[in-house]
């Protein structure tokens, strides 16, 4: 096992013990109980679910309070509508797309406009050298997180949530090209493109800073 | 200059997402390509980020149940009373489609059929001579009518009938 795989895996692992509930009711048998109208199980399912949706909705809306109304009322709304839900919906892919729509709600009403920093004459000259990351650059201390904070909120919103869906909640790209109503090609495409333009900004930060 | 490789295949690889043999082959390039070699390297830096950015989340009042408790209840009795003045507003129409098929119903049973309706009913041949004259211009030619001494402006069949 090579230096990148041990810092790698236990860097994820170190998180996901956190991330990932230790539950083992099955998420489905949970759903069908919560269908049904038991209030622990939909409480089972928030208390799984809820940060992941605070994260993205935080990440969106890039405020904190914000976000924590938003996150209410998109399970306000998961529970109105869980009916609506099938057998084979993933849970986690559904309440994104719900937050999603919150989260433009709640923009049009307060009047937020995005500034696109990254603009599309910007884009074609992203592909430019970058360094190759080192182990060493796995730690993420505050500084970075800071930068890292600032390097997503500056993507395209739209592109954003894609690549938020993918990199941060591990969705898979059809179930992406459905919450953003978008064609698979274009997932792909506008995924590809803020990594890039991520890289890009954290360049300097990376890779024995060279 | 090649293209560059897709990053497509490396992510599923790294996501353990590629069947067995798929993923040999794919980590096979890797070892032998510098360039995927280097996006090996920032997509594990992008996922190994956000498994600690995930971790280092705040914990907020908004993500404990108690907090969702009252909103959900208040969601309920909206959605209930919504549904209860829906109810109530059914059955309002309802009653008030029955009226409204009774009213004409009742008006339709009164009034003197059209002539589509009923064109060649007994009752256009009973009709009284002083009658046939209904046009609402009638006060307008009365005078032109009196003159002539006959009727101008009603139904010729009927007025032919009338005589
Ligand atoms: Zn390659």
């Amino acid at each position: 096992m090579s230096r990148w795989d041990v810092a790698f895996l236990s860097a994820v692992k170190m998180a996901m013990v956190s991330v990932i509930p230790s539950d083992t009711d099955r998420e489905s048998t949970l759903l069908r109980r919560a269908r049904a109208g038991d209030p622990a199980a939909f409480r089972t399912l928030f208390e799984r679910h809820a940060p992941a949706v605070w994260r993205f909705l935080r990440d969106l809306l890039r405020d904190e309070a914000a976000a924590d109304e938003a996150t209410q009322e998109t399970f306000v709304r998961a529970h109105g509508r869980l009916s609506a839900l099938r057998d084979g919906d993933r849970l986690g892919a559904w309440l994104l797309g719900i937050a999603r729509n919150v989260y433009l709600e709640t923009r049009r009403r307060r009047g937020m406009t995005h500034v696109d920093v990254d603009d599309e004459a910007h884009e074609g000259q992203v592909e430019a050298v970058l360094p190759t990351p080192s182990p060493e650059d796995l730690l993420l201390d505050r500084e970075l997180e800071g930068l890292l904070a600032e390097a997503l909120g500056a993507l395209r919103e739209e592109r954003r949530a894609a690549l938020l869906l993918r990199i941060d909640h591990g969705l898979p790209y059809e179930e992406i090209a459905s919450v953003m109503g978008w064609s698979l090609p274009k997932v792909k495409n506008e995924i590809h493109r803020a990594r890039l333009q991520l890289r890009e900004r954290l360049a300097d930060h990376v890779g024995g800073h060279s | 200059m090649n293209a560059p490789c897709p990053e497509h295949p490396l992510e599923a690889l790294l996501a353990g997402e590629l069947p067995f043999d798929e993923a040999e082959r794919v980590q096979h390039h890797v070892d032998s390509c510098a360039a995927c070699t280097q996006s090996m390297a920032w997509l594990k830096l992008e996922r190994g980020w956000m498994a600690q950015r995930a971790r280092r989340a705040p914990h907020r009042r908004a993500l404990d149940f108690s907090a969702l408790e009252a909103r959900l209840a208040s969601a309920q009795a909206l959605r209930a009373r919504t549904q209860g003045r829906w109810s109530h507003q059914g059955k309002m129409a309802l009653g008030a489609i029955a009226a409204l098929l009774f009213i004409v119903f009742n008006v339709t049973q009164q009034l003197p059929p059209t002539p589509a309706e009923d064109a060649w009913g007994l009752e256009a041949w009973s009709v009284p001579a002083g009658e046939t004259c209904v046009d609402p211009t009638r006060e307008a030619v009365a005078a032109i009518e009196a003159r002539v001494g006959a009727c101008l402006v009603a139904t010729p069949v009927v007025l032919s009938i009338a005589r």
